[in-house]
């Protein structure tokens, strides 16, 4: 006899006897996609971004991602943007899975419609999308199932700036000076020395030049980034995103480097 | 579990004002299972220098004969003892010859060092198995308990300590943290190296 | 894909934990406890924030340290809080120190199959006034103690304590033997020490120290004053308070 009352009243099975005692029947499992064994999990990424940096600075918050989504080492994509805005106080990067990236893009626009259409006048802090980016990418992770990013969160709200750290794992931090992926060994360092200690006095112009040579740097060493990119700056009035900046390179010092530019002999 | 920690055992030595100390635990055994409390692991090298082999029981014999045929070639060539500074390069490219298949010890040397005035200064040294050394200021440590040996030393020791002070401090630190170690433990012993004598003490610990 | 990983795959899994670093202690008093933990939080050899609290204040008599996957443990704690909560909203008053140690057993062994990759030590003030030290493995086998070290440095600290705090090894003359319980200012120095030494000889551990003091209702505040940066946490003076200490670590 089947002891579960919610197996009760439910299409006979001929293929097991529901009122024998012994071997105890196995039980039919309500509630499992039909299709259970075809649906797969994101276990690597596939089409990719690279770095996002991000800065406090005098004014509000300052974050940099360039326009590349990379399949493998193919430059895929060359003109995605990477900035979102989330409502007008906040501003999300996103490095690792692009279609990640964009399934959390429209949650978060469906989650700051709901928001406006409640007609109550509030607004999302950049902490709370950052509290609820954390919890949907936790909550992923624990089910095996994790959205492949490791996103930066920015924003300014009552006069305070906040850069908050989600990755695939749902491991957060905050701090005033912020990286992803290659940026996290290679930029950090130059961020660190230029904000740590003047969040509140760094200038616009400053920040703006910080990140852009960082952003060189980072072109000229990560091989699976580009020279367009974009600045998100987050201050009191609202969330800017600007046009593609597009870097002139310089290559000739290589010539001179054995390994790095052509090798004529 | 690493072939380093196939015996167990550690060793400790430390510097203190005119004397130096090198300790160790008397435990050899095979993985958890202990088999004498009498294996003693730091050898005299001279009358002012011992050193000690923490690592794999049978490589703590080759070794111990290798340092003494070495030594005693040494002696007889140049008509004079080793100096310990000299030692310690003796042990590092005797382990270095051994580069791709090493012996699996980390030695640990303590002594005195004969300075040009004429006097005697303290002189402490550690090498990884492959030779690379260590000339420490104050102390170094190797092992199976060698983290446990880290975190006491650096919260008990402190400079300029008079030999029996030197004695003190050493002792819990090697006891303390032996105490935290499976593989280690079963009583110890102290060396203190001054330039006109050596004390030698042996430790009871616990034997659990 | 065009690297032709695709030919010859790969055997790869989604690995849902990591290790963070940082370093946890806690010592019981005879009527107070001490609580304290680094402020780093680290991946590997990349340091992510030089200020991460690992030490919580749940209640005013109880503070709950967290080491090992940041994820899990701030999950963790917030989930602590918010069954401390319904516990308020239940019974009108704050859960008991002895209590709450066996709801985290209880958190932490719901996971068993699936462990919350954390290092637990709850401090506080038991019913009876007494100071009092619980810590947990990652599945929840919990004990009450004097005083334990977890996390990063763990296998640093705690012989140190041992020595220290216990007097392991050290023989008390006949006619002063040690003491069952050290006084608030000797704990304080001892906790400083630690970590001072954890972060000398430790790459994960370091950046910012913070020490909750939990002190017994009616006792004074006395191995406080002298202490710098010094800040009272507690919502009701009259009962057992809450201070916690904040002071810098190396950074290196």
């Amino acid at each position: 006899m089947d002891h579960f009352p919610t197996s009760w009243g439910r299409p006979r099975n001929d293929a097991v006897d529901n009122f024998n005692t012994y071997p105890l029947h196995q039980r039919a499992q309500h509630g499992k996609d039909t299709f259970a064994e075809g649906v797969q999990r994101t276990q690597q990424p596939i089409v990719t971004g690279t770095s996002v940096l991000a800065i406090k600075y005098k004014d509000g918050i300052m974050m940099a991602a360039d326009t590349l989504a990379s399949y493998g080492s193919l430059a895929r994509f060359k003109s995605v943007q990477r900035l979102h805005a989330v409502g007008r106080t906040t501003v999300l990067g996103a490095s690792g899975d692009m279609s990640d990236f964009q399934y959390l893009q429209g949650m978060l626009d469906e989650l700051v419609t709901d928001e406006f259409t409640a007609g109550d006048g509030n607004e999302f802090a950049p902490q709370e999308v950052h509290e609820y980016l954390a919890r949907v990418m936790y909550a992923r992770r624990s089910k095996m199932n994790p959205l492949w990013n490791a996103l930066l969160v920015g924003g300014v709200r009552d006069g305070k700036s906040f850069l908050g750290y989600v990755d695939l794992l749902g491991t957060t931090y905050q701090a005033s000076t912020l990286a992803t992926g290659y940026g996290a060994h290679i930029a950090l360092p130059l961020l660190r020395q230029a904000v740590e200690t003047r969040e509140d006095t760094l200038a616009e112009e400053e920040a703006k030049r910080v990140l852009t040579e960082s952003m060189r740097v980072l072109f000229y060493r990560d091989a699976r980034s580009l020279n367009k990119f974009q600045i998100a700056k987050v201050t009191e009035t609202g969330v800017d995103i600007s046009e593609p900046i597009v870097l002139d390179t310089h290559w000739s010092f290589a010539e001179g480097i054995r390994g790095y530019g052509a090798q004529t002999q | 579990m690493s072939i380093m920690q196939h015996n167990g055992g550690s060793v400790i030595a430390m510097v203190g004002k005119d004397c130096v100390a090198i300790a160790s635990d008397l435990r050899l055994g095979v993985q958890s299972l202990s088999i004498t409390s009498d294996f003693e692991k730091i050898f005299p090298v001279t009358d002012r220098l011992f050193v000690g082999l923490p690592g794999l029981a049978t490589d703590v014999t080759t070794l111990r004969e290798q340092f003494r045929y070495r030594v005693n070639m040494y002696t007889i060539k140049e008509e004079r003892e080793i100096e310990p500074q000299t030692f310690a390069q003796l042990v590092s490219s005797t382990l270095y010859e051994r580069r791709f298949g090493p012996y699996f010890i980390e030695p640990v040397m303590a002594g005195m060092q004969k300075t040009p005035a004429g006097g005697y200064a303290p002189f402490i040294a550690a090498t990884d198995l492959i030779g690379c050394l260590n000339f420490a200021k104050d102390f170094v440590v190797a092992g199976t308990a060698s983290e446990k040996l880290f975190g006491v030393a650096e919260g008990l020791w402190e400079p300029d300590l008079e030999a029996e002070d030197l004695f003190e401090t050493i002792s819990q630190t090697l006891l303390n943290a032996l105490d935290r170690d499976a593989f280690s433990g079963w009583g110890a012993v102290v060396h203190v190296i001054t330039k006109d004598k050596v004390i030698t003490r042996k430790l009871k610990g616990r034997m659990d | 894909m065009p690297d032709g990983s695709f030919s010859h795959p790969q055997e790869r899994q989604f690995n849902p934990y990591t290790e963070n670093g940082g370093t946890i202690l806690a010592i019981a008093g005879a009527d107070f406890s001490v609580v304290a933990g680094d402020t780093r939080q680290s991946e590997g050899y990349s340091i992510q924030t030089r200020y991460a609290p690992k030490v919580h204040k749940l209640t005013d008599r109880a503070v709950l340290a967290v080491n090992g996957f940041a994820a899990d443990g701030n999950m963790f704690v917030k989930k602590v809080k918010q069954r401390l909560e319904w516990y308020r909203h239940a019974h009108a008053k704050d859960m008991p120190l002895r209590a709450i140690a066996r709801l985290i057993q209880t958190m932490l062994y719901g996971q068993r199959f699936f462990p919350y990759y954390v290092y637990n030590i709850l401090g506080g003030i038991e019913e009876d006034g007494t100071g009092a030290i619980y810590s947990f493995d990652p599945v929840g086998s919990y004990e009450r103690e004097t005083c334990r070290a977890a996390g990063a440095a763990m296998a640093l600290v705690q012989p140190f304590l041992d020595n220290q705090i216990y007097f392991k090894n050290q023989q008390a003359p006949a006619d002063s033997p040690h003491p069952v319980h050290l006084p608030l200012q000797d704990v304080l120095s001892i906790v400083i020490d630690s970590f001072t030494s954890a972060t000398e000889r430790h790459i994960e551990v370091g950046d910012g120290l913070e020490i909750y003091v939990i002190l017994a209702k009616g006792r004074s505040a006395q191995g406080l004053e002298s202490i710098r940066n010094v800040q009272e946490m507690s919502t009701n003076p009259e009962g057992d308070r809450v201070f916690v200490i904040r002071r810098e670590l190396k950074k290196d």
